[in-house]
């Protein structure tokens, strides 16, 4: 085959080891685990913290222990971990008690993403992790190998990649991209397509903060916090309870006080919020060599990607409401997620998030990975009123109810007036969510759009649709109305309220599609 | 887009069938619904037993609570069971399936009527189950997976066994996963 000249140099006979600062790797990666562990016994440490006060000299000796411990771990898993590389497969031998064998060849091997950690940037090492689309959590973690050498065998497991799918699918040549790759294969351009510059970074911190939910994760230690601040602010002479008091203060006085501590703690999460957004999508690059994406990014670990473009289920196009006020776009190319559960947003190598664009470098993208694209100009269908009126009987009327009688009985009739206020607002955005719906196909794609005050926009090509599902309860039925459900190896999508002619006759022309093109998914 | 609600709605008139498309829907053997309520009572009578032998064995202090509301448990277990037998024998019927040149469909649900339907040429692998009861009354499940995910498989339940192999051969010998491996 074509791969011929690059085995050469890759073949390697013997199970080899890998470069010896991989024992940091090790060692910091276990750290990583005991603290992403150790945070259910943080209650446990704080009970003994007396103990430690009075005692700290064994407490530095259990902690000693502890570091020598993991790096002497470190170390044994750095000998243990021995791999092998033939023209088409990787095995890995890694354990030390439990021992572990992985035979992984190429051709199953999804994407190829290299890592760099800080400290390996001296030496110019690198951490090769290859996913698999298999059902099982298989992943190999080559993890320290130098730069020039990762790199020859990412190129040498997507030039098997390519082979292999071009050997399967020998009727995909018609499609446009295909043939195109297939010309390309040997020149190895690389195309930039996106590049995110520092304030994109800054705006997309803003825009994705959490800042709502961590508020509401911190509502049971309000009292602890304010306990602790205010005993602080007592010890450096600060009397604030000036501030806060009702009879010396005026209201608006109070209000202020108030929107103060509110809006510090906003900037401060917004803050952390932007500081991750840059860590981790520091320097941001999208490109594309041979039909195969390849993201860059980081701060300290830098990372890079591989994803083959065929490879691609859906693509999303997602805003939230701030989003739309500031008109940016985060694009998601997601990829088959059967295997890898969603660990780490941002890391999660089942897809590539392009962050904060702008709408039209969105649809750039979009049609460069789904050619002959139309979302530009499609024309939506809405979904029908009867979603709102059954939002309402479902959860919205009863909710109300109920609360609008434990507020008569327990409390005053302000309470009462709370509770319509908000059932109004949800109501609106039962509304809103109603407005949001919409569906739409043309020859190759379907499109959907939903959302409440952000709008999401999901585009996949019908042919790589795995199986449909047609669902209506008994008052949709005598409405005429179901649900379409679309199940793409990337996760499903669906469309409520849809006119059950229509759903019949999308579902079946999806069927006849997928059966027709006879085309891969991957 | 008023138009085009207005549009369904007249097509909705004229056939009023919620399937169109897909036909011949083939219902499953009627001793498939036999066996799950059978399967039903079983489960209630080793609960029943279980929970009578903790409660009258004399080795071990009974909870005060279990000693007292023994009956009631009983009782109330009992018309659950009983509840759900009836739901499962009007509601079983409904579960049919249907093949197709290129795609396998299978609906269920008399309240939230439900049709799955899965191209061949997207099927990654095909399984057989076969519990005891199942084996008791000669039924298999056909499960069959594609890349959709584990919460996507497509199965069909309750069928004869020589009917769930000739669906099955059919379905590895078919041209479509053939190709797709």
């Amino acid at each position: 085959m074509d791969k011929v000249p690059q085995e050469g140099e890759i073949q390697e006979l013997d199970w080899q080891r890998l470069a010896p600062i991989a024992i940091l790797y090790f060692a910091a990666s276990n750290v990583k685990k005991l603290i992403s562990n150790l945070i259910y016994l943080i209650p446990a440490f704080a009970i003994s913290y007396s103990s430690i006060k009075d005692s700290p000299i064994t407490w530095l000796v259990i902690l000693a222990v502890v570091l020598g411990f993991f790096v002497v771990n470190a170390a044994l898993e750095y000998l243990f971990f021995t791999f092998k590389l033939s023209s088409n497969n990787i095995e890995i031998r890694s354990g030390i008690i439990a021992k572990k064998y992985l035979n992984l060849p190429f051709s199953r091997i999804q994407n190829v993403t290299l890592e760099q950690p800080l400290y390996y940037r001296l030496h110019d090492l690198v951490c090769v992790i290859l996913d698999t689309a298999g059902s099982s959590q298989q992943e190999a973690k080559i993890v320290a190998l130098p730069h020039a050498f990762a790199k020859q065998l990412k190129q040498q497991v997507l030039a098997e990649k390519n082979s292999q799918s071009s050997n399967i699918t020998g009727t995909r040549h018609n499609d446009n991209n295909e043939s195109h790759l297939n010309l390309e294969q040997d020149q190895e351009q690389e195309v930039l397509l996106n590049q995110r510059s520092l304030s994109d970074l800054i705006i997309h911190g803003f825009t994705n903060n959490r800042v709502w939910i961590i508020i509401g994760f911190l509502a049971p230690l309000y009292d602890d916090i304010a306990r602790y601040i205010s005993s602080h602010l007592d010890s450096l002479g600060v009397e604030y309870q000036r501030y806060f008091d009702t009879q010396a203060q005026a209201l608006w006085q109070l209000g202020l006080a108030f929107f103060a501590i509110v809006a510090g703690i906003f900037l401060l999460v917004t803050l952390v919020s932007i500081i991750g957004s840059i860590v981790i999508f520091y320097d941001f690059t999208l490109s594309k060599i041979n039909g195969r994406y390849v993201r860059r990014s980081g701060l300290f670990t830098k990372q890079e990607t591989t994803m083959r473009l065929s490879r691609i289920q859906v693509i999303a196009l997602k805003q939230d409401w701030l989003d739309v006020l500031l008109k940016r776009v985060n694009l998601e190319l997601k990829q088959s997620n059967s295997g890898t559960q969603a660990e780490n947003q941002a890391q999660n190598s089942s897809k590539i998030l392009v962050p904060s664009i702008r709408p039209d470098q969105a649809l750039a993208l979009l049609e460069d990975a789904f050619a002959i694209n139309a979302l530009r100009k499609v024309h939506f269908n809405a979904i029908s009123r009867r979603f709102i009126t059954r939002q309402c009987l479902v959860w919205l009327m009863p909710l109300t109810a109920i609360a609008a009688t434990v507020a008569f009985n327990h409390f005053s009739l302000n309470a009462l007036w709370l509770v319509v206020a908000v059932s109004l607002l949800l109501f609106i955005a039962v509304c809103c969510c109603w407005k949001r719906w919409g569906y739409a196909k043309d020859k190759d794609y379907i499109y959907i759009r939903k959302g409440i005050f952000g709008v999401d926009y999901y585009c996949f090509p019908i042919y790589k649709v795995q199986q449909t599902q047609y669902v209506q309860s008994y008052f949709m039925r005598r409405n005429g109305l179901a649900n379409m459900h679309f199940v793409l190896a990337s996760g499903s999508l669906s469309v409520p309220f849809v006119a059950q002619t229509t759903a019949n006759i999308w579902l079946n022309e999806t069927l006849s599609h997928v059966s027709e093109q006879r085309r891969s998914w991957m | 887009m008023v138009n085009k609600m207005e549009f369904e709605n007249n097509v909705l008139v004229s056939d009023q069938l919620p399937d169109p498309s897909i036909i011949n829907f083939e219902s499953l053997p009627p001793r498939y619904r036999t066996s799950v309520i059978l399967s039903t009572v079983a489960s209630f009578l080793m609960f029943t037993v279980v929970m009578s032998v903790y409660r009258l064995q004399p080795f071990f202090p009974v909870p005060p609570l279990l000693e007292e509301f023994y009956l009631a448990i009983l009782l109330i277990l009992f018309g659950l069971t009983c509840l759900v037998c009836c739901v499962q024998f009007i509601t079983l019927p409904y579960k049919r399936y249907c093949l197709r040149e290129h795609d396998l469909h299978f609906a269920s649900g008399l309240v939230f009527r439900k049709i799955v339907s899965q191209p061949i040429l997207r099927i990654q692998h095909v399984e057989l189950k076969r519990g005891p009861i199942e084996r008791l009354f000669n039924l298999a499940t056909l499960q069959v997976f594609s890349a959709g995910g584990a919460s996507h498989t497509f199965e069909i339940p309750g069928l004869n066994k020589e009917t769930a192999d000739r669906i099955r051969y059919f379905l590895l010998t078919h041209k479509d996963t053939l190709q797709n491996g």
